[in-house]
């Protein structure tokens, strides 16, 4: 499908600061229609010129390198492929090139052209699946916990230590654990964009992926499960731990983690994606299009570093030898 | 279409970055020129040495324990010493009986070292003035009636800033010297007694040693090189209950139960311990008039 423009014909898409859909070409806000493609053309042929579209296995929504129109695939957001809920974008394009910018700023040893606004401009926005997992938990923790204090008397020091059964018996609820379903997003950056703000999560609509790269999860929940029970488990361990205090020490006897209940999702979570050319490697940055978060390393400029580091092992060998003659001549 | 000069860019960052470190470096570089022309002054006659009468010699080995070589490069170090120090130094080894006990031993070593000052009308800024003599004696060195041991005597304004306690520090650095070398432990006594010279009282700067100058500057900046070269992608931002509804747990069931105690008690030991140097007598005798009729500082060490 694609969305036109009432007025102009032109593609309208999502606007994250407007919060609507646009038409970049004649301003018109949320005065569009939705175009079907006919059923008989292929996957990759465009609805809007006929081109051949360069879609892959997940892809959902993507541009279309002749006519620049959003085309998103009716057959991946619909049925088993209908994402339960989507985060919007909150932040449009300029706002992520001013985050970046201000966060790399003071890198002083990156290419001089890493934020310039040619390289940005490449920037693109992408729908990453995620699949969010409920668990209903009880935890438990049995063992035995010491308290100690001392004391002085006469020439004798005591010490006494008090042991204390100790036992934490409680309901955990984890709602929508996160674990991202693509296989072109590395899971521990996915990992580290989190948390999203879940106070925007609304109904999907395809109106949202117009204007974005968008796919369709690329696994079933199952296969990745393993990723959120594992946050679960470390979650539910830290908050166990984290209800016991007042003790010196404190040894388990037992500990179990039951799952009482399991509930799966799957949603679209909006990112920013950067990728940087330098010296034939790819610097990939994600930004979060909720929250504005930032993942992603610099390049470096090795021989810059070392330019920097001799300057400086320069000017503090003058700065001690002038010191030095200083303090010989008092 | 508009073209960004990215080396004028680099250039501009660059300076930008390093000026603080460019100004420092110009202006210690500056000062290190105005004192060296200033001190150039000084060596020419402004504040040098004024007495003419006292001999050039300042190295006295009557007990023959230095080499040629060793005389030579000590008499180099005092020249070095007095410009700084702006005090006269006399170095005076001896092997003569000066007494069993700790009081003769003492009196004899004063009047020697005195009136040998007096005598040569040693003083940096006139006769009898500003310095001091190391009087080393190596009578029976090292034999159970060894007289061997050695004396500071002070005069000028070395007799103010050189106290018991400097003196001590003095005999300390002559003994850690003296475990690699006579000549060390000479060397160490004289520098340190040239460091009491500087401003009457004030202890001075000891200069860093060069290589220290050469080696810290490389370490400052491999360190430098390799903490701008590690870099994270990112922190972890969620916490335990990121996930959990209100972030708090529902608690069924919770028990914090005493069960029993046990006490232990161990005696406090008092500690009386006895370390430090051994003493071999000696001491300060504070400020005295020598036979000469001229006042001196000064204290010994036996050995």
């Amino acid at each position: 499908m694609i969305f036109k423009c009432k007025n102009c014909g032109g593609n309208t898409i999502y606007s994250p600061e407007k919060k609507m859909m646009v038409c970049p070409f004649c301003d018109g806000e949320n005065d569009y229609v939705r175009k079907d493609k006919e059923t008989s053309y292929g996957l990759e042929v465009c609805p809007e010129c006929g081109g051949t579209i360069p879609v892959e296995q997940f892809d959902s929504s993507m541009k279309c390198p002749y006519c620049d129109n959003y085309v998103i695939f009716n057959e991946r957001v619909e049925g088993d492929y209908l994402p339960r809920f989507v985060i919007p974008f909150e932040l449009g394009k300029e706002k992520c090139k001013g985050l970046l910018r201000d966060k790399f700023k003071r890198f002083t040893f990156a290419p001089a052209d890493f934020l310039s606004e040619a390289r940005l401009e490449a920037m693109q926005g992408v729908y990453v699946p995620f699949w969010f997992y409920d668990y209903k938990t009880n935890a438990v923790f049995e063992g035995e916990g010491t308290k100690v204090r001392s004391w002085v008397s006469g020439s004798y020091r005591y010490t006494e230590t008090s042991y204390y059964a100790v036992v934490r018996d409680m309901d955990i609820p984890f709602e929508k654990l996160p674990a991202d379903a693509s296989i072109k997003m590395p899971d521990s950056i996915m990992d580290l964009m989190e948390p999203f703000d879940y106070s925007k999560l609304t109904d999907f609509k395809p109106e949202y992926l117009s204007g974005f790269q968008s796919e369709y999860y690329n696994m079933p929940a199952e296969e990745i499960e393993g990723r959120a029970r594992k946050k679960m488990e470390d979650d539910a361990n830290a908050i166990l731990r984290g209800s016991i205090s007042g003790y010196a020490s404190v040894i388990k006897n037992s500990q179990s983690i039951s799952v009482m209940d399991r509930k799966t999702n799957y949603g679209l979570m909006p990112v920013w994606k950067y990728i940087y050319q330098y010296k034939d490697k790819e610097y990939p940055f994600y930004v979060n299009g909720e929250t504005g978060k930032i993942i992603g390393n610099a390049p470096l400029s090795k021989g810059k570093v070392w330019g920097y580091s001799l300057t400086l092992w320069f000017l503090l060998t003058v700065i001690l030898a002038s010191f030095n003659g200083i303090l010989g001549l008092l | 279409m508009e073209t960004y000069d990215y080396k004028a860019e680099e250039r501009k960052r660059f300076l930008k970055y390093f000026r603080v470190w460019i100004i420092l470096a110009a202006i210690a570089v500056i000062a290190f020129g105005v004192m060296k022309l200033m001190h150039k002054d000084d060596a020419q006659g402004l504040g040098g040495r004024n007495n003419d009468v006292a001999p050039t010699q300042r190295v006295y080995d009557f007990a023959e324990v230095l080499t040629d070589a060793e005389e030579e490069r000590l008499t180099e170090l005092i020249a070095t010493c007095e410009k700084k120090g702006k005090c006269d130094l006399v170095l005076v080894t001896i092997n003569k009986e000066m007494g069993i006990s700790d009081y003769d031993w003492e009196r004899n070593m004063m009047n020697y070292a005195d009136d040998f000052y007096d005598q040569n009308a040693f003083g940096y800024n006139a006769p009898y003035g500003d310095g001091a003599l190391l009087l080393d004696n190596w009578y029976h060195a090292g034999q159970s009636d060894s007289q061997a041991g050695c004396w500071l005597s002070t005069s000028g304004s070395l007799e103010y800033a050189i106290g018991a306690s400097e003196e001590k520090n003095v005999f300390r650095a002559f003994d850690d010297g003296l475990e690699i070398s006579t000549e060390e432990g000479y060397a160490r006594a004289l520098k340190k007694v040239a460091q009491y010279g500087m401003d009457e009282g004030d202890l001075g700067v000891e200069q860093l040693p060069w290589p220290g100058i050469l080696v810290i500057p490389v370490i400052v900046a491999i360190i430098y090189a390799l903490v701008n070269m590690k870099q994270a992608p990112g922190k972890d931002t969620t916490t335990a209950t990121t996930y959990v509804p209100g972030g708090q747990p529902m608690m069924r069931g919770r028990k914090d139960e005493f069960l029993r105690k046990n006490v232990t008690k161990v005696k406090i030991e008092t500690s009386s311990s006895s370390s430090g140097r051994s003493s071999h007598g000696g001491g300060s005798y504070g400020h005295h008039v020598s036979s000469g009729g001229h006042s001196h500082g000064g204290g010994g060490h036996r050995r």
